[in-house]
């Protein structure tokens, strides 16, 4: 039966929660045994009563609560044991997760030692500075790294020409020149003449109300 | 097994079951094995439905699955014998399994076959369905006890609950095969590593 030790994958511990659930179990069936037990008696007690045996009757009650007593002890024992069955379990994975933590670190630190450690990467750092700085330094006695504003501009020039280029003629949308004359943002004499007129007017009417009374 | 099992009028036999001649053996072959698909399948269901593990001919010969009584038709015990070893054989895909195979000799001889393992899943089966049961509840590299499996309060809405033990441990072994599973600890106490 099954017992093969060829794979060691079964540790002690699974073992020993094994042992705890097989515990279990047993408690289980026994509390299945105890309550037919019970009902039992219960059918006893009232048989015994249907054929006027009360002593009988109530010896088979009395048994049937102390089974009950019993059922209500193994609930307290279950519970401990699943508790504890519950606890090592957690911490199984407590210690898994201890292993992955220090695995980690582990790699972590192997990942830095090949690094060398902060003065090398400083000493990098500071290198590659002076390095970029010596570059340019050379290029700049060359002089052959900067270009005229005027090559610069030429540049630009070509590039739009691309641009415009690249834009086929039936794909460009053809819009309306924006205007060159200056838009009229004063109020037009005629405007302004309306106006005058009406206030006039009103000036006029208000006159003749007023002399009028 | 006596679970808490529903009652037997619980089983809705198809409708083949009562017409008259499928309770004749047929003799025209191709016939025939139509018939015995017909009855592999309603002893299939009527097992499935009342949770009837390992099937003891003599005790179910005058159940309704065996004995019509409306039609007033039934089988004999050499002919449901038959059935069982067609649903037994490779034609009728291994839907049962002699449970004393060993020891009754050679294959045909029916004198000593009376129960029958009754797969309406076979173990291979049983193996995904219980290992689907261990991934969606996150047991994997957990011990669980055999008990536990077939009478623990965990599964008693699985369809496994109840599983007779020699179809659980037949199961099992095809998990162990697979690396699925390990089995460990003293024989009758059992606990089961699954990976």
């Amino acid at each position: 039966m099954g017992n093969t030790s060829s794979t060691p994958k079964i540790s002690a511990q699974d073992r020993a929660i094994l042992d705890m659930k097989l515990q279990r179990d047993k408690l289980q069936k026994y509390q299945k045994r105890i309550s037919i037990l019970t009902d039992r008696e219960t059918q006893i007690a009232k048989e015994c009563l249907a054929r006027d045996q009360k002593a009988k009757a109530l010896l088979a009650l009395r048994r049937k609560k102390y089974q009950e007593s019993l059922l209500a002890k193994t609930d307290a024992q279950l519970e401990q044991l699943q508790r504890l069955t519950s606890d090592v379990e957690f911490a199984a994975v407590q210690k898994d997760v201890m292993y992955g933590l220090q695995q980690g670190t582990a790699v972590l630190k192997q990942i830095h030692a090949e690094m060398g450690g902060i003065e090398k990467v400083e000493r990098l750092l500071e290198e590659n500075a002076e390095a970029r700085a010596y570059q340019k330094e050379i290029t700049d006695m060359l002089g052959g790294g900067q270009l005229s504003n005027q090559d610069e501009d030429e540049v630009e020039d070509e590039l739009e020409a691309m641009e415009r280029e690249l834009l086929a003629p039936e794909q460009r949308v053809l819009l309306p020149n924006v205007p060159v004359t200056e838009v009229d943002t004063t109020v037009s004499s005629e405007q302004l003449s309306v106006r005058e007129r009406a206030k006039a007017r009103e000036a006029r009417r208000v006159e003749e109300e007023l002399l009028a009374a | 097994m006596s679970q808490s099992a529903p009652p037997a009028d619980a089983v809705v036999f198809p409708k083949s079951h009562s017409f008259p001649p499928f309770w004749t053996i047929q003799r025209v072959p191709a016939t025939r094995q139509t018939q015995f698909k017909h009855w592999s399948n309603t002893i299939q269901l009527y097992c499935r439905t009342l949770k009837i593990w390992r099937m003891n001919l003599s005790d179910h010969l005058s159940s309704p699955l065996f004995h019509n009584y409306k039609l007033d038709r039934w089988l004999e015990l050499e002919e449901a014998q038959m059935i069982l070893e067609w649903m037994a054989s490779e034609e009728g895909s291994k839907r049962a399994e002699w449970v004393n195979e060993s020891s009754s000799g050679k294959a045909g001889d029916l004198a000593g076959r009376t129960t029958a393992w009754i797969y309406w899943r076979r173990p291979e089966e049983w193996a995904d369905v219980i290992m689907d049961w261990i991934d969606s509840t996150g047991q994997k590299g957990s011990v669980v006890t055999i008990h536990e499996i077939t009478q623990g309060e965990a599964t008693t809405s699985q369809e496994f609950h109840g599983m007779d033990p020699d179809i659980l441990e037949k199961t099992l072994q095809i998990l162990i095969k697979r690396g699925k599973a390990q089995i460990f600890g003293a024989s009758g106490e059992q606990g089961v590593k699954f990976f």
